[in-house]
C-alpha cells in the first residue's frame, strides 16, 4: 500500500538523523581552550551598562581599568593594572594622580586608521568616565561616582537639558595633565573611590570606536585587554581569542600563603595562558550540570539540588566524582540575604514586633533546606571577610526561640497574632524564592502571624519597593566592593528608596555614625565605628537576616590556577589548561 | 431542486436530530465501558475538588508530617516535599485548582467561541466581517503575551489565570465553528430548509448546531486539559496560582528536585494530571461517537 | 471574482485589524505597564534619573502619540531598543528568528506529516484495536507535562546514552543539526498527540459521508478512497488548523529553547517576561500579529482553492 511506502521513507529519514546526531562533537585537544559557563543572559559589551555580574565579567575580558584586584591575595587588595602604580594622593585626600602605563595598545579594529589599534592615553580615561556621566546614555555605574568628582555633576546637569553633550568641555576634577598623567579631584573625601576604578564601569574605551559604531558600540568591544571578541551576538556561545597585541603582562607574584604553589608554578609566565575562551550561556541547572560532567565545561558552581549527589555530608567530594579527577572548592561570598520590613508602615515601627518575627524565623532549617547547610547564619548585615564583621558576635535575635518570640509578640500588643492584619511577603519569581516565601509563611504561622506570598518579576518587585507597595519582602545584597560601607548603606536613612535602602529604616543615631565613617580612610577607628554600626543593625532588627552564602565550585583536574573570588572580572587570563591531563580525564568521563 | 425533494431531505435530517438523540446518546454512553469509567473518574475529581474547596478533605495539607524530602512509604504514599508536607495531600488539594481552571476556562472559551463563530458563519456579510476582525485581533496576540499583560493588570492569582486562558483559547474554537457552519450552510439540507422557509434561529439551532456540536464537545475536552497543562507553564514563569498547592507549582518544584532523585512530587502531580486528562479525552471521544448525528447507527 | 482582487480586498481589510491589534497592545502595555525606570536603571536609581529616563523614552508623551508609535512600528519594524539589554530589537528578532525556526519548522513538519499519516491509518482501522490503542497512546503522550519530557530526554538520551548534544547551538547549516535533533524529537512527541486526535476526528467525519459509500459501492479500493476522497475533503479543517499555527512557530518554543540553550525568540521572550522588558514584549506581539494576519489571508485564499463551494465574496 502507498501509505506504507511513505511511512518507510520517513522512518529512514528519522533514523538517518539519529545516526548523524550520534556522532556528537569531539573536543579539540590541539590548543588550550577554556570552556566557561554563565547562568544568565549577557546584556552587551558596553562597560557603562555592565551592572550585573555576568555582563561585567564579559566586559572585563576585553576591557581593562586603571586598577584591579590582586588575583592571589586575600583579603581583597587593589593593585595597579593600566596605571603604572598606585596613585599619589594629596594630603587632604581629595586629589589622586595616576601615571598610565606607556606602550598599551587598543586591539586592532576597523574603527582605527588602517585597522591598527592606537596607544592608550590618559585622555581615554577622561573620555570613558565622562561617558559614564553622560545624561543621554544613562550609564548604570553613575551612582558610583555621583557627587564625588568635582565639576562632573554640574557637567551632567548642564547637558541633561540640551540635545548634544559636549565632551570637549574641561572638568575640574577629571583632567589629563599630559599624555600619560591623569588627575582626579574629588569634591569631598570618598575613601571607596579607588574601588570604583577597578569596576568595569570605568574601564577604558576609545572615542574613535564609540563614534564609529554609534549605538551598535555595545556589540563591538574594542579594549586593551587579553582577549578579543570580534562581535557580540545573542548566540548562546561567545568565542574569544587571545589578543595578539596584548602588552607584556606576567603572572602576578604577590600572593597570600594559601596560593603560594600557584604563584610559584606560574612565575614569570606571559598572560593570558590560553589561546581561546568559549563562554556558554546556560540558564537552566540541568544542562549546566550534565555538560560539566561530560567535560564540556571546565568548572561550574554546584546547583543547589545536585548538591547531595556531588558533596558528602562532611563537605568532601563524592567518590564517583573524585575518581574522575574532579575537585571541589568552597569559599565564602560577600553577600547577605534578608527579609525586609517596610518601615514606612506604622506597624513595623514597633520594634518588639520586628524582634518577635526575627525570633520566629528558623534560620537553621532555612540553611538546611535552601543552602544544604553550607551557608553561614547571618548575625548582622556585614559578611565575614571584610572589616566591620565581628566573627564572634552572636545576635540575640538570631536563633529560633518560639517562647521568647511569643512573649515579645504579646508585649508588642499582638498576643498570638491577634490584631495583626495578614502581612504580604513579596519575592522574585524563581522556584527557590517562592519556596523560601512559603517557608517564611510557615514560620510566622507558628506564632500566629498570617503571611501571604506574592511572586513578582524582578522589575515589578523593584517598582513595588520604590512605590512603597510592599510590606515585607525577601531579597539579597552582593558586594559591589569589599568595604562594609557597601552593606551598611542599605540601612542609611537618606539612602531611602529608590536608593539602596529599600526598607526605609531611618535611625538618627545610625545615620550620624554612618555619615562620619563614610568620610574616613581605612583605619582602626573606622573599623570600630563599622562594628558599632553592625551591632546596631543587629539589635534594632531593621530587617530579618538570613545567611551569608558560600560558593561551591567544582572543577576538572585539567583546569589550572583556579581561585574562587567575589570579583572575578579578568579572572580568565590567569587560568590554564593541562591538555595531557584533559585527554586522560576525558576518557574517564 | 424541487420542493418535494427538499422536504424529504429536511425531514430526514430533522428526524435524526430529534430529542431521541440525547436519549440515544445517553444509552450508548452508559453501554460504553470506557466512557462510563471516564465519567466516573471525572466525577470523582469533581467531587474531590468540591470537597477540598469546602475544606472537608485535605484541609490540613500545610501541616508537616515528616522530614524534608521523605521517600514514599506506607505512611506517606507519595513521600514528602521540601518542607516535610505530605505530597499526597498537596496533590489532592491541587485538584481544586486544576478542575476549576479547566472548567472555567473551557466554559468561557466555549460560550464565546460558539456564539461568535455560529453567528459569524451563519449570517456572513458585515456581521462576519466584524466578528472575524474581533477574533483576528485577539488571536494574533500570542497567548503568553496576553497572559503577561493580564497579570500586569489583574495581579497574580486564579482569576487572572481564568481570564487569561479563557480569553486566549476561544478563538480557535470560534474559527473552527465558523468554518464548519459555512460548510454546512452550503449543504443541501440547510438550503432545503431555506427553501421551505425556516427562520434563522430555527435553522441555526435545529439544523446547523447539532452538526457542529461534536467539534464543541471535542474542543471542550481539549480546552479542559490544555488549561490544566497551561497552568504548569504559567507556574514555570512565576505567573501561576499562588499561596496554595497546584499541580503546576509541584511540577515546577520538581525541576529542581529531580536531579537529587526526588521524583515523587513530579510523579504524583503528573499522575493526577494524567488520569484526569486521559479520562476527559476518552469521555470526549465517547460523547462524540454518541452525539454525532452522522455516526448514529453506523458501526 | 478574480483571486488577486480577493487578496487585495483582504489586504485592505487587514488595516482595521492591525489598528485594532495596535490599540489592544497600547491598552495592555502602555496604559497598564510597570515603570521602566527600575529595569533600565537597576538598583541605584535616583528620582531625577527616573524622570530623565521617562522623558528619553517618550513615556511622558500624550497617549495618542504613543499609540501612533506602535502603529508606526508595525510598518517600519523600528521597535527601538530593549530596556534590558539596550540592543536594537529588530536585530534581536532577526538573530533569534532563525534558530527558533530551525527548531520549530522541522518539528512542526514532521509532527504534521506523521499525524496525517497516522490518522489516515487509524481511521482506516476505525473501531479496531489499533485505532483505540493509538488514541489512548496519543492521549497518554499529551498528558505528560512538557517539563518532564525535557528533563528526562536531556538526562537520558543526551547524557546517559550520549546520542545527542546536551545543549547548545551553532549557527549555519549544517552545524546546527546535531543540537536541534533532540529538541525537535521532544517537540514532535509533545504535539503529535493532539494533532492525531484532531485529524482523526476530521477523517472519520468524512469517512461516514455518503460519497464514500458511493465510492465504495463503485468498487474503488479503500486506499484510493482514503487518499483521493477522504484526505482531499478533510483538507479544509486540516489546513485551517495547520496554517493558523504557523505564525506562532516564529515565537519559538519557550521551554525547549531555555533548556537547550538555543538562542531563539522563545528564549528572548522568556527573558523579556522575567525582566518586564516591555518594548521587546510589545515588538514580539506586533511581529506575531503581522505574521498572523498575513497567514490568515493565505488560509482564506486556500479555502477557495480547496473547496470551490466557498465563494470569493
Amino acid at each position: 500500500m502507498g501509505k506504507l511506502k511513505v511511512f518507510g521513507k520517513l522512518t529512514l529519514v528519522a533514523s538517518m538523523l539519529v545516526s548523524f546526531a550520534a556522532c556528537t562533537k569531539k573536543q579539540n585537544l590541539d590548543e588550550k581552550v577554556l570552556n566557561l559557563v554563565v547562568a544568565s543572559e549577557v546584556k552587551g559589551m558596553d562597560p557603562i551598562y555592565a551592572n550585573d555580574l555576568y555582563s561585567s565579567n564579559e566586559v572585563a575580558r576585553v576591557y581593562e581599568g586603571l586598577l584591579e584586584y590582586e588575583y592571589l591575595k586575600r583579603p581583597y587588595t587593589l593593585a595597579p593594572n593600566l596605571a603604572e602604580s598606585m596613585p599619589e594622593v594629596s594630603a587632604d585626600g581629595l586629589t589622586y594622580t595616576f601615571k598610565i602605563k606607556a606602550g598599551v595598545f587598543f586591539q586592532d579594529d576597523k574603527a582605527f586608521p588602517n585597522g591598527k589599534g592606537r596607544e592608550l592615553v590618559a585622555e581615554d580615561f577622561v573620555y570613558s568616565i565622562k561617558r559614564l556621566a553622560d545624561p543621554k546614555l544613562q550609564g548604570l555605574g553613575w551612582w558610583m561616582i555621583d557627587g564625588k568628582i568635582a565639576g562632573l555633576n554640574e557637567w551632567r546637569d548642564k547637558y541633561s537639558k540640551e540635545d548634544v553633550v559636549d565632551y570637549s568641555e574641561t572638568i575640574e576634577g577629571l583632567k589629563a595633565l599630559d599624555r600619560y598623567t591623569l588627575q582626579f579631584k574629588l569634591s569631598k573625601p570618598f575613601p571607596q573611590f579607588l574601588y570604583s576604578l577597578a569596576m568595569p564601569f570605568t574601564f577604558a574605551v576609545a572615542k574613535e570606536v564609540v563614534e564609529f559604531y554609534g549605538k551598535e558600540f555595545l556589540n563591538h568591544p574594542v579594549g586593551t585587554g587579553p582577549f578579543v571578541l570580534p562581535v557580540f551576538t545573542q548566540e548562546k556561545r561567545l568565542t574569544y581569542t587571545k589578543n595578539p597585541t596584548f602588552r607584556k603582562k606576567t603572572f602576578p607574584s604577590e600572593h597570600s600563603e594559601e596560593f603560594a604553589s600557584i604563584a610559584k608554578e606560574n612565575a614569570g609566565k606571559d598572560l593570558p595562558l590560553v589561546e581561546k575562551l568559549v563562554v556558554n550561556i546556560m540558564k537552566e541547572d540541568q544542562p549546566r550540570w550534565l555538560n560539566f560532567q561530560k567535560g564540556n565545561l571546565d568548572f561550574i558552581s554546584i546547583p543547589k539540588d545536585n548538591f547531595d549527589s556531588a558533596v558528602t555530608p562532611d563537605n568532601g567530594l563524592a567518590d564517583t566524582l573524585a575518581k574522575k579527577g574532579i575537585s571541589l572548592l568552597i569559599s565564602p561570598q560577600l553577600d547577605v540575604t534578608y527579609v525586609a520590613f517596610n518601615h514606612d508602615m506604622d506597624l513595623f515601627k514597633n520594634k518588639k514586633l520586628r524582634q518577635a518575627m526575627a525570633l520566629a524565623y528558623d534560620s537553621k532549617t532555612s540553611n538546611k533546606l535552601f543552602y544544604n547547610n553550607t551557608a553561614m547564619s547571618a548575625q548582622s548585615i556585614v559578611p565575614p571577610g571584610i572589616a566591620g564583621n565581628m566573627p564572634n558576635y552572636v545576635s540575640p535575635f538570631r536563633e529560633r526561640d518560639l517562647e521568647k518570640a511569643k512573649s515579645l509578640l504579646a508585649e508588642a500588643g499582638f498576643a498570638d497574632g491577634k490584631g495583626l492584619p495578614e502581612i504580604t511577603y513579596d519575592c522574585p519569581n524563581s522556584t527557590v524564592s517562592r519556596q523560601q516565601g512559603e517557608f517564611f509563611m510557615k514560620n510566622m504561622a507558628d506564632i500566629g502571624i498570617k503571611v501571604k506570598v506574592i511572586q513578582n518579576t524582578w522589575p515589578e518587585l523593584q517598582k513595588k519597593i520604590d512605590k512603597r507597595q510592599v510590606q515585607m519582602w525577601g531579597i539579597a545584597w552582593g558586594a559591589d566592593y569589599p568595604d562594609a560601607e557597601n552593606f551598611l548603606q542599605l540601612l542609611y536613612g537618606p539612602n531611602r528608596s529608590p536608593g539602596a535602602n529599600g526598607s526605609g529604616f531611618n535611625n538618627p543615631q545610625f545615620n550620624e555614625l554612618f555619615k562620619k565613617a563614610s568620610l574616613m580612610q581605612d583605619t582602626p577607628e573606622r573599623t570600630a565605628i563599622y562594628e558599632k554600626l553592625n551591632r546596631m543593625a543587629s539589635e534594632e532588627v531593621p530587617i530579618i537576616y538570613g545567611v551569608h552564602r558560600q560558593k561551591y565550585t567544582m572543577k576538572h583536574g585539567w583546569l589550572k590556577n583556579y581561585v574562587s573570588t567575589d570579583f572575578d572580572a579578568g579572572q580568565a587570563m590567569y587560568l590554564d589548561v593541562d591538555l595531557t591531563k584533559k585527554a586522560e580525564d576525558l576518557d574517564k568521563l | 431542486m424541487s420542493v418535494a425533494v427538499a422536504e424529504k431531505l429536511v425531514s430526514k435530517e430533522s428526524h435524526s436530530q430529534s430529542k431521541s438523540l440525547w436519549n440515544h446518546a445517553w444509552e450508548s454512553l452508559v453501554s460504553d465501558k470506557i466512557a462510563l469509567i471516564s465519567m466516573v473518574i471525572v466525577s470523582i475529581y469533581a467531587i474531590v475538588a468540591i470537597l477540598t474547596v469546602t475544606g472537608v478533605i485535605a484541609a490540613d495539607w500545610s501541616q508537616e508530617v515528616g522530614a524534608s524530602y521523605e521517600a514514599p512509604s506506607a505512611a506517606h504514599i507519595f513521600g514528602t516535599d521540601i518542607f516535610g508536607r505530605s505530597v499526597l495531600l498537596k496533590t489532592i488539594k491541587g485538584t481544586e485548582v486544576a478542575m476549576s481552571v479547566g472548567f472555567v476556562t473551557a466554559i468561557v472559551a466555549v460560550v464565546i467561541g460558539v456564539a461568535l463563530g455560529g453567528v459569524a458563519g451563519y449570517f456572513g456579510g458585515k456581521v462576519d466581517d466584524f466578528i472575524v476582525w474581533f477574533y483576528t485581533m485577539f488571536s494574533s496576540i500570542p497567548n503568553i503575551m496576553l497572559l503577561v499583560a493580564i497579570t500586569f493588570i489583574m495581579g497574580r492569582g486564579l482569576v487572572a489565570v481564568y481570564m487569561a486562558l479563557g480569553l486566549t483559547t476561544w478563538v480557535n474554537l470560534c474559527r473552527l465553528i465558523r468554518a464548519e457552519v459555512i460548510r454546512h450552510k452550503e449543504r443541501e439540507y440547510v438550503q432545503a430548509a431555506t427553501a421551505i422557509g425556516g427562520g434563522h434561529s430555527r435553522k441555526m439551532i435545529k439544523h446547523i448546531l447539532p452538526n457542529v456540536f461534536h467539534i464543541v464537545i471535542i474542543q471542550f475536552s481539549l480546552l479542559f486539559q490544555t488549561a490544566i497543562k497551561s497552568e504548569v507553564i504559567l507556574s514555570y514563569l512565576g505567573l501561576g496560582v499562588q499561596g496554595r498547592p497546584s499541580w503546576g507549582t509541584m511540577i515546577d518544584d520538581a525541576k529542581l528536585e529531580l536531579a537529587r532523585g526526588v521524583w515523587w512530587q513530579l510523579a504524583a502531580a503528573s499522575l493526577a494530571m494524567f488520569v484526569v486528562v486521559l479520562a476527559f479525552n476518552l469521555l470526549g471521544d465517547a460523547l462524540r461517537d454518541a452525539l454525532d448525528p452522522k455516526l448514529k447507527g453506523k458501526s | 471574482m478574480n483571486t488577486w482582487l480577493y487578496v487585495l480586498r483582504k489586504l485592505i481589510y487587514t488595516i482595521p485589524v492591525l489598528l485594532g491589534v495596535c490599540f489592544l497592545i497600547f491598552l495592555l502595555f502602555n496604559v497598564f505597564s510597570p515603570d521602566p525606570a527600575s529595569i533600565i536603571l537597576g538598583k541605584h536609581a535616583t528620582v531625577k534619573q527616573i524622570e530623565e529616563v521617562r522623558n528619553e523614552l517618550g513615556l511622558n508623551k500624550p497617549y495618542f502619540l504613543q499609540y501612533l508609535d506602535i502603529v508606526k512600528s508595525a510598518f517600519t519594524f523600528d521597535f527601538g531598543r530593549s530596556w534590558q539589554t539596550k540592543q536594537d530589537i529588530w536585530d534581536m528578532m532577526k538573530q533569534g528568528a532563525v534558530p527558533s525556526m530551525t527548531l520549530t519548522i522541522p518539528g512542526f513538519m514532521i509532527s504534521t506529516v506523521f499525524a496525517i499519516i497516522i490518522s489516515l491509518v487509524v481511521s482506516f482501522y476505525r473501531g479496531k484495536l489499533l485505532d483505540k490503542g493509538t488514541v489512548i497512546l496519543c492521549v497518554a503522550l499529551m498528558s505528560i507535562p512538557s517539563l518532564a519530557y525535557i528533563l528526562f530526554g536531556q538526562w537520558f538520551f543526551a547524557y546517559k546514552m550520549s546520542w545527542f548534544e546536551i545543549s547548545g547551538y551553532e549557527s549555519g547549516f549544517p552545524y546546527f543539526i546535531p543540537y536541534i535533533i533532540l529538541p525537535v524529537l521532544i517537540w514532535v512527541f509533545l504535539t503529535i498527540g493532539p494533532d492525531v486526535r484532531f485529524f482523526r476526528t476530521i477523517m472519520l467525519d468524512e469517512i461516514y459521508q455518503d460519497y464514500v459509500r458511493t465510492a465504495r459501492a463503485k468498487g474503488l479500493s479503500e486506499t484510493t478512497i482514503l487518499f483521493k476522497h477522504v484526505l482531499k475533503n478533510a483538507m479544509i479543517p486540516i489546513i485551517t488548523y495547520v496554517i493558523i499555527q504557523l505564525p506562532f512557530l516564529i515565537l519559538g518554543a519557550l521551554l525547549l529553547e531555555s533548556f537547550f540553550s538555543i538562542p531563539g525568540l522563545g528564549g528572548i521572550t522568556i527573558s523579556a517576561v522575567y525582566a518586564s522588558d516591555l518594548p521587546v514584549i510589545k515588538a514580539m506581539t506586533v511581529l506575531t500579529a503581522v505574521a498572523y494576519i498575513i497567514f490568515s489571508i493565505i488560509t482564506d485564499v486556500l479555502y477557495t482553492v480547496v473547496d470551490p463551494r466557498v465563494s470569493l465574496k
